[in-house]
């Protein structure tokens, strides 16, 4: 009852941020664009490209939605609304989210198309970057809550949202979200400016279809994780839990829609060099603030 | 109804998807948005969206006319989007390598949107046919040849054995067309290749028959060169066999010649025979990088629709891994001939040079009347002259709008594509009050650009060109050279003209001059007090030779013509694009992918004028 509650939810999510960002890209608000674009592509055909490797090829989109799925099934909507309450759901989030870097690999190869290789590549050296900086600050977010329960992390920011006891993480856990759910300005592996959509470029119809369902899932899960980890999850005066952590997701998930506009996509050696350089140092800083902090603090 | 309709029958739920499909067109666009731009369409007003990938498209549109390559590139992007498709011309008649248009209209905006209109009641109403035919052309045939695995130099068109060594012979794709064979309605096969009408396939179309792509020359005398295997007539040694240009690119890259014209034929994982796979066997022939890191070699196309570069620009670029190894560009778009006969009257000859030019049409419509009037002695009036430049400086803003939209587009900073594309319609053809009126917009525009996070990082420092005598326009004020030649036009000295210059000489600085020349035109535009598009003056039966310089948006263009009475006999166009061509090979080398793009936009070529 819970999982199809908790799946109908995502859904529904995953519908408002192919809106939001339908909107953002194109600056237009229309509610019934997705909808009507979700129809068009499953009545297309889906052209299997020449040489492709044929599971890489057919699997790729399934698991991106898979591993959304997997990572959505440990954060905690309400104290109830969760799908398991694993012992070590913060570790899990980042484990499930380790196949994405899989699903686009595969994807980038599987069509024995060179812009999609050289995207998956690209997702690779992405993961080299980001990868540090979802687990690090998560770290510290467990030193916190002293549990690895998503749900009990959620408890734990009762008196002070983590956005403020930490905000070091904050900043990083976020950038690294947008990386992995290869948002812009981190669109290096669908860049359509210089590989002519990637990964997604020889997709079409039903795959297609999947492959865009998975990354929104991706998108909304990664949202969901920030505003558990950060903001307080489902806390909040007044409204009911529900409510705040619908309300919180979607803040969360229009400001990493609407950052990504304004600028030019990320030069992959900058991506890298930035986040070795300066994001690793700053999260080993963070580690340690808050070791301070919980040592300190009451 | 559409040509392109997918198969089965019209009912129940596919009256619905077809619905939706109607309301949900999706355009590739050929040649290009920098066209379709300049023509003054705005495709996302009339209702469609611009995908870039043509996986992704219902429609293909063409903007005007194009030249026989780009029909041929065209076709083969046709044959790679999924069905149902659909084929909206605009502004052409001649389109030999396509099916029939689905939907024909004049080009311009308000033909568009009726043409969109048409377009969805056709997708309404014949987005599934039960008799639907399969749309072919010979580019988009793999021919099958033999080969013996010893002997690569026996080539054969039917299996048999090799009659050198007797092995039976291997089938392998020729070089030259691009593959494309279909098995059946639901799952038909398409080179994977985007956009890929392969340079082996224009190698194989120049003038080349695709049966003797091989030809045998002497090792010592390489001027020896027949289609026939034998001895050296100079000195009696055997023929080697070299095969065609496009082969032989890939010989040099290092590439293996496997047939595969991708180069990328999941090569590493056909090694049935071998239980462990050692990297040190697989890597061992390949050429190494800068880096000594050895990596297998793509040949990738980028173009002639690449949604990150100008129109009808094809550049082919051999990749290590995403790093530029080598690269070979060539413009299918340009190379028009300028005079259609033998001789043309004047007033068509302005015409045809303003539409052959799209990218700029007021700056060669004006280089084309100066140069007829140079010929015919014809003075202009001052009062003239300053409303031409009026004009000329409006193109300017438009061009350099269109250049950060397309700079926009390609690294990802959609804001900036929406806002200067919109701009750019706006300024095109506007009146003097329009224009000037629009100058906050613009200042608005430069203000948040001058404050946008990450853009520095990625145009400082990269495609450095030290100041040469072949840089033009832009480029060359980039690079602290101020050649410009309104400075010895007398009617910009009349306007206190004085060129903008910097000193990065990279990408970055020539985003500033096209940056900086925008409002230094507003201001040029404002003391004009006049835009008027320039117009040929009568010059009656005029004989004789003139010549004529214009800085057009991306550097000076110069034009010698011959008049005849009155008619154009013969004429020559030096352009700033041709000059930029020949730059890119060194200026990409040993870049990233992205980088190398960027690098190539801020040449801002037009292929169009390129001359060669």
């Amino acid at each position: 009852m819970t999982t199809a509650l908790v799946l109908l939810l995502l859904a529904a999510g995953a519908y408002l941020v192919a809106v939001l960002e339908a909107w953002t890209a194109s600056g237009r608000f229309r509610l019934a664009a997705p909808v009507v674009a979700g129809i068009a592509l499953l009545g297309r055909e889906s052209i299997v490209p020449r040489k492709p490797d044929r599971i890489f090829f057919e699997v790729a989109p399934v698991l991106l939605l898979l591993s959304a799925l997997l990572a959505a099934a440990v954060v905690p909507l309400t104290p109830d609304l969760i799908i398991t309450d694993l012992a070590t759901g913060a570790l899990f989030i980042n484990a499930a989210l380790v196949y994405v870097l899989v699903a686009l690999l595969m994807a980038g190869w599987g069509p024995n198309g060179a812009y999609a290789m050289i995207g998956g590549w690209r997702f690779l050296g992405q993961l080299i970057a980001y990868a540090m900086l979802i687990v690090m600050p998560i770290t510290a977010v467990v030193m916190r809550a002293e549990s690895l329960l998503t749900t009990q992390i959620v408890a734990s920011q009762a008196s002070l949202w983590n956005i403020i006891y930490q905000p070091l993480g904050f900043v990083l856990f976020f950038v690294a979200a947008m990386a992995l759910a290869f948002l812009p300005p981190f669109d290096l592996p669908t860049a359509k400016g210089e590989l002519a959509g990637g990964v997604e470029a020889e997709y079409g119809g039903v795959r297609l279809a999947v492959f865009r369902l998975g990354r929104l899932a991706l998108i909304i899960t990664l949202a969901a994780a920030t505003v558990v980890f950060y903001l307080g999850g489902w806390q909040g005066p007044w409204l009911p839990p529900w409510a705040w952590s619908a309300i919180k997701i979607l803040a969360v998930t229009a400001t990493m829609l609407l950052a990504g506009h304004a600028m030019p996509r990320i030069r992959e050696a900058d991506l890298l060099g930035w986040c070795w350089k300066l994001g690793i140092p700053l999260a080993l800083l963070n580690i340690f603030i808050v070791g301070i902090l919980v040592l300190a603090l009451p | 109804m559409i040509t392109g309709a997918r198969h089965g029958k019209l009912s129940g739920l596919r009256r619905l998807t077809a619905l939706a499909m109607a309301r949900d067109l999706r355009a590739f666009l050929v040649p290009g948005p920098d066209i379709a731009r300049a023509h003054g369409l705005d495709i996302e007003a009339a209702g469609m969206q611009i995908v870039a990938s043509p996986r992704h498209a219902s429609v293909l549109l063409v903007v005007g006319a194009i030249p026989p390559p780009l029909r041929e590139a065209a076709a083969v992007i046709y044959a790679q989007m999924m069905r149902p498709r659909a084929l909206f011309v605009l502004g052409s008649d001649e389109l030999d390598q396509l099916p029939e248009a689905d939907v024909r209209e004049n080009l311009s905006q308000q033909y568009l949107i009726k043409g969109v209109r048409r377009l969805r009641t056709a997708f309404a109403e014949g987005a599934f046919r039960s008799d639907v035919a399969d749309f072919d052309a010979p580019m988009l045939h793999a021919r099958i040849e033999y080969t013996c695995p010893m002997h690569p130099e026996v080539v054969r068109d039917e299996p048999g054995s090799c009659p050198k060594c007797g092995m039976n012979l291997v089938a392998r794709e020729a070089q030259a067309p691009a593959g494309h064979t279909h098995t059946d309605q639901q799952e038909m096969i398409v080179d994977a290749d985007m956009h890929a009408t392969s340079d082996q396939d224009h190698a194989g179309h120049h003038g080349m028959d695709h049966d003797t792509s091989a030809k045998y020359t002497c090792p010592m005398h390489p001027e020896v060169e027949q289609n026939e295997p034998g001895s050296c007539p100079k000195c009696g040694m055997n023929l080697e066999l070299r095969e065609s240009q496009g082969t032989k690119s890939h010989e040099d890259a290092g590439i293996n010649p496997d047939g595969d014209h991708s180069g990328m034929d999941h090569r590493l994982m056909d090694h049935g025979d071998t239980a462990f796979m050692s990297m040190i066997d697989v890597t061992k022939d390949l050429p190494r990088s800068s880096d000594g890191l050895p990596m297998d070699w793509i040949d990738v196309p980028f173009g002639p629709f690449f949604p990150g570069l100008p129109g009808g620009l094809l550049l082919t670029l051999t990749l290590d891994g995403d790093t530029v190894a080598g690269s070979s560009v060539q413009t299918l778009g340009g190379n028009e001939e300028l005079l259609q006969h033998s001789a043309m009257d004047s007033g068509s000859f302005i015409e045809r040079l303003a539409r052959v030019e799209s990218l700029a049409p007021v700056s060669y419509r004006l280089l084309a009347c100066r140069a007829t009037e140079n010929a015919a002695g014809v003075e202009v009036p001052a009062v003239t002259a300053c409303a031409r430049v009026g004009a000329l400086e409006r193109e300017r803003i438009a061009s350099h709008l269109g250049w950060l939209a397309l700079f926009g587009q390609q690294t990802g900073f959609d804001w900036l594509q929406r806002c200067a594309a919109s701009l750019q319609l706006k300024v095109q053809n506007a009146g003097i009050k329009q224009v000037l009126a629009l100058k906050p917009d613009m200042e608005f525009l430069i203000k948040r650009l001058q404050r946008t996070p990450l853009l520095k990082s990625r145009t400082a420092g990269i495609g450095r060109l030290a100041p040469n005598a072949a840089l033009h326009g832009p480029v060359a004020r980039a690079a602290g050279i101020s050649n410009d030649a309104r400075s010895t036009d007398p009617s910009y000295s009349a306007l206190r003209f004085t060129p903008v210059s910097r000193e990065g000489c990279d990408a970055q600085a020539r985003l500033q001059v096209r940056v900086e020349e925008i409002t230094h035109s507003l201001a040029l535009i404002a003391a004009a007090g006049v835009i008027e598009p320039p117009t040929p003056i009568n010059i009656g039966e005029a004989s004789g030779a003139g010549e004529a310089v214009v800085e057009t948006p991306r550097g000076v263009a110069r034009l010698r013509l011959t008049l005849e009475k009155g008619r154009v006999i013969a004429a020559q166009l030096e352009t700033p694009s041709t000059h930029h061509l020949a730059l890119i090979d060194p200026l990409i080398q040993q870049l990233a992918l992205g980088d190398a793009l960027v690098a190539i936009g801020s040449l801002d070529l037009a292929p169009w004028e390129v001359r060669q």
